[in-house]
């Protein structure tokens, strides 16, 4: 229908600023802090103060939905319980490990004698073993998606990273293409799919530069260009754009699992070498950074040390005229003290001066909003209702399939806060249900 | 540690570029309409004085006309924020009231579509109902719930019109001595006649070409489709229409006009054609019929919107007290934007269901509704009707 085509729209890159820079591993940090807090979960920490640790050894537990154990990325001696600011905008307390620099690995970590002979049940039990979640921004637990009962044909590795200025999956996969090969294999084992296929942005030419020469070791493995839109990394574009298949809730519907570019780097590492998911990669960049660069670092690490790394805020910027922004520029948020640490779905964080003040106009009802949503909904419609507190039209407007991709306010022509509405009524009707 | 300011996601966003905010699309459209000014002031006053059919004074007064629209407008609107916004008691922030109001716009498009000899004074009365009734009284810019102009221009037809005919009407210095328009415009002789013969109603304007170029009696600015169709082209290529919105409006018109020839005997296409170019069709269909704060903002809405103002032009003409359509067909379905923008709002995001298929249904119904009436009307075929449908039994 013509009406109902999701074309998403070309954003701006600038990724310029850090895409071509090697990246940075070389980040010893003196105290790590572990956030507990996964997605929205609370943790349940596994030590005490003065304990020494072991890079991997586990510190605190998730519990309930998605239970899986959280690792020390260091090795060291718990310090202290502390609250530290979180990438979701709020103070969270967190386990303060101080680093000895020793870097030694618990017994756990060791190497997989034959990695490719491993069922499926003990691929999905390393996930969970190994704490591992969705590296690409929401921080879903891996494993739960493989325990599906659905039959799954096809896992997609998603190495789209469509936000603007974020760099950090394509920096660390041009540090070891073949993990991607070797995880997303691991991933297929795992589920017993047939077909794995990485789908990655159009001109983002590094991805078959590497990856082709290595393809005749991985059979059934291929992959699949998209354009340069916003949201083509959204799982759902994603998988109608590869496999022409839509579905409703879950990819498994349509029997598919997408899994992070990250998330299957890990993984290769989990698998043959029991190393649990203790790091990640981040891109420190924006206008407001002097030499924008890409990390690799162990999760826990201050990102202030690495703002210092990449040569501090460039001179002259006024930070209550700057916006600091944890995650990409479309779907993060502005942390108002530059005392943020890295957790595993923080991919970037972006200092950038506020945009001039500008007089802007009422809505004027152009309707751009809603050409551009990706699920079809009428973002002004929902506004309407929400400020009415009209839950029932909230209900049948749909606002609950909002995605908060941010399309609308980006492209609304009076800077109306209009992804905010429609994320405020879908609270709303959350609560209100 | 450093305090940084705050701020909502997306923190990309194109209204903080230059060139992507209201301020462009305004000026965008600010410029398919001077198109339109352009020609109306060629048309009326330049072509005029070079038949020599006026004074030189008499030459600008077309542009002086229009302009001094606008100005009134903005004066009035600079005089209600004064009276009603504290903010606005300083020069400043009267400027900045009215640098986002664009009060001059629904001005000029008013001027547009009034007939030529409009006193000052009614042009006066039109600019105050447009806006000050039409829009401030509404909440202003973005909040008004019919087309400003529209009201204005209705406010006039139907208090004023004698008064306009009175004062010299539709007819420029060039026109009203030519004996074969006998002081009418296409759709006033369509109006009186009420018959479908070329040689009656488009023969006295010379051919369909003179429609399309806008060489024919009409208010100043709706005449020339060509102008028209040219900023159509520059608005869709702007971004500032969507541009099926027109096509399907002027679309629905032509089919219906069409079938009205055909069931009156009369199947050439000249009808239809006719049909689209006289009157304010054209005009309304792409200044108005797109107009983006009156009028549903999701593109299915826009559709519907759009169909049900095709069927009730029609409809207009034909029954109507006045020979045009066009502005009480928008003006009749601003009053239905907003339930449209809902209900197509829910078709749109989960399909038709339960919920959404009743006024689905009640909209298709209600527009064909509206179609075969209009043809019935016609030429009151309620006898054919009900011999075809005594038949089909």
């Amino acid at each position: 229908m013509l009406l109902k085509k999701v074309k998403g729209i070309h954003i701006e890159g600038r990724k310029s600023m850090s895409k071509s820079k090697h990246i940075y591993q070389d980040v010893h940090p003196q105290f790590v802090y572990i956030h507990l807090l996964q997605q929205t979960s609370p943790l349940k920490k596994m030590c005490e103060v003065g304990d020494h640790v072991l890079v991997g050894q586990t510190v605190a537990k998730r519990e309930g939905f998605g239970e899986m154990p959280i690792h020390s990325s260091v090795s060291g001696t718990v310090t202290a319980f502390k609250k530290v600011w979180h990438s979701s905008g709020k103070m969270v307390e967190a386990i303060e490990i101080e680093n000895d620099l020793k870097y030694k690995n618990d017994p756990s970590v060791v190497k997989e004698a034959h990695p490719d002979s491993l069922t499926k049940e003990q691929l999905v039990l390393k996930m969970k073993e190994a704490g591992l979640s969705g590296l690409g921004g929401a921080g879903f637990p891996t494993y739960v998606k493989y325990m599906s009962k659905s039959e799954i044909h096809t896992v997609i590795i998603n190495a789209v990273e469509c936000e603007p200025y974020l760099t950090c999956d394509l920096a660390l996969f041009k540090i070891a293409p073949e993990k991607v090969l070797k995880g997303l294999k691991y991933f297929m084992n795992a589920i017993g799919a047939k077909k794995g296929i990485i789908g990655y942005k159009k001109y983002n030419h590094e991805y078959p530069d590497l990856i082709n020469p290595l393809l005749k070791d991985f059979p059934n493995i291929s992959l699949h260009p998209v354009k340069d839109v916003y949201p083509a990394g959204w799982e759902k574009y994603l998988v109608e754009q590869i496999t022409g298949k839509t579905y409703s809730r879950l990819p498994a519907e349509a029997g598919v699992i997408v899994d992070n570019l990250a998330t299957a780097m890990v993984f290769a590492d989990v698998v043959e070498n029991n190393m649990p998911l203790i790091k990640r990669a981040i891109t420190i960049t924006g206008e407001g950074i002097k030499h924008p660069q890409n990390f690799y670092v162990p999760i826990g690490t201050k990102v202030s040390d690495l703002v210092h790394i990449a040569g501090g805020y460039e001179k002259g910027l006024d930070p209550a005229k700057a916006l600091y922004i944890a995650g990409g520029p479309m779907t993060g948020r502005a942390i108002l003290i530059d005392d943020l640490i890295v957790n595993d779905t923080l991919g970037g964080v972006i200092v950038k001066p506020l945009p001039e003040e500008k007089n802007h106009p009422a809505c004027l009802g152009c309707g751009k909003c809603s050409d551009v949503c990706p699920v079809f909904l009428a973002p002004t419609e929902i506004q309407r209702a929400f400020e009415m507190k009209d839950v029932e039209s909230i209900k049948n407007l749909s606002a609950d399939k909002c995605i908060a991709c941010g399309l609308c306010s980006h492209i609304c022509p009076s800077h109306i806060e209009i992804t905010d509405y429609v994320v405020r009524a879908k609270d709303l009707l959350r609560k209100g249900a | 540690m450093a305090r940084f300011a705050n701020a909502k996601a997306p923190f990309v966003r194109l209204s903080e570029e230059k060139g992507k905010d209201t301020k462009t699309i305004m000026r965008d459209f600010g410029i398919g309409l001077s198109l339109v000014v352009l020609f109306a002031w060629f048309k009326n006053g330049i072509l005029v004085y070079v038949n020599g059919d006026c004074t030189f004074l008499e030459m600008i007064y077309p542009m002086v006309f229009i302009l001094l629209a606008g100005i009134m407008a903005v004066v009035m609107e600079a005089i209600y924020f004064y009276l009603t916004n504290p903010e606005a008691k300083t020069m400043k922030g009267l400027k900045k009231s009215l640098s986002t109001s664009y009060g001059f716009v629904p001005g000029v498009i008013l001027a547009l579509i009034l007939p030529l000899y409009t006193p000052i004074w009614v042009l006066m009365f039109g600019v105050f109902m447009t806006t000050i009734v039409g829009k401030m009284l509404f909440g202003g810019f973005g909040n008004n719930i019919f087309n400003p102009a529209l009201i204005g221009n209705i406010a006039i037809m139907f208090t004023l019109y004698g008064v306009v005919l009175a004062a010299g009407g539709f007819m420029n210095p060039s026109e009203v001595v030519i004996d074969a328009y006998a002081g009418a415009t296409p759709l006033t002789l369509f109006s009186q006649l009420r018959t479908i013969n070329y040689d009656a109603l488009v023969a006295p304007y010379g051919s369909l070409w003179n429609f399309f170029f806008g060489t024919i009696p009409g208010t100043i600015g709706e005449t020339s489709a060509l102008v028209i169709l040219i900023a159509y082209v520059w608005f869709v290529i702007r971004k500032v229409i969507k541009w099926f919105t027109p096509l399907i409006f002027i679309g629905v018109v032509f089919l219906l006009t069409w079938l009205i020839g055909i069931v009156n005997g009369e199947a050439g296409l000249w009808f239809p054609l006719y049909g689209i170019l006289s009157g304010g069709l054209m005009y309304g269909a792409v200044f108005m019929s797109t107009e983006p704060v009156t009028t549903p903002r999701n593109p299915l809405g826009k559709v519907f919107f759009a169909l049900f103002l095709g069927a009730l032009t029609v409809l207009f003409r034909y029954i109507g007290v006045f020979p045009e359509g066009v502005a009480t067909a928008i003006i009749v379905m601003n009053i239905f934007t907003m339930p449209i923008d809902k209900s197509t709002a829910m078709i749109r995001s989960s399909g038709l269901n339960k919920k959404t298929i009743v006024p689905f249904l009640m909209m298709v119904i209600l527009l064909i509704g509206i179609m075969v009436y209009a043809v019935m009307k016609s030429r009151n075929l309620y006898t054919l009707a009900v011999l075809m449908i005594g038949g089909w039994f």
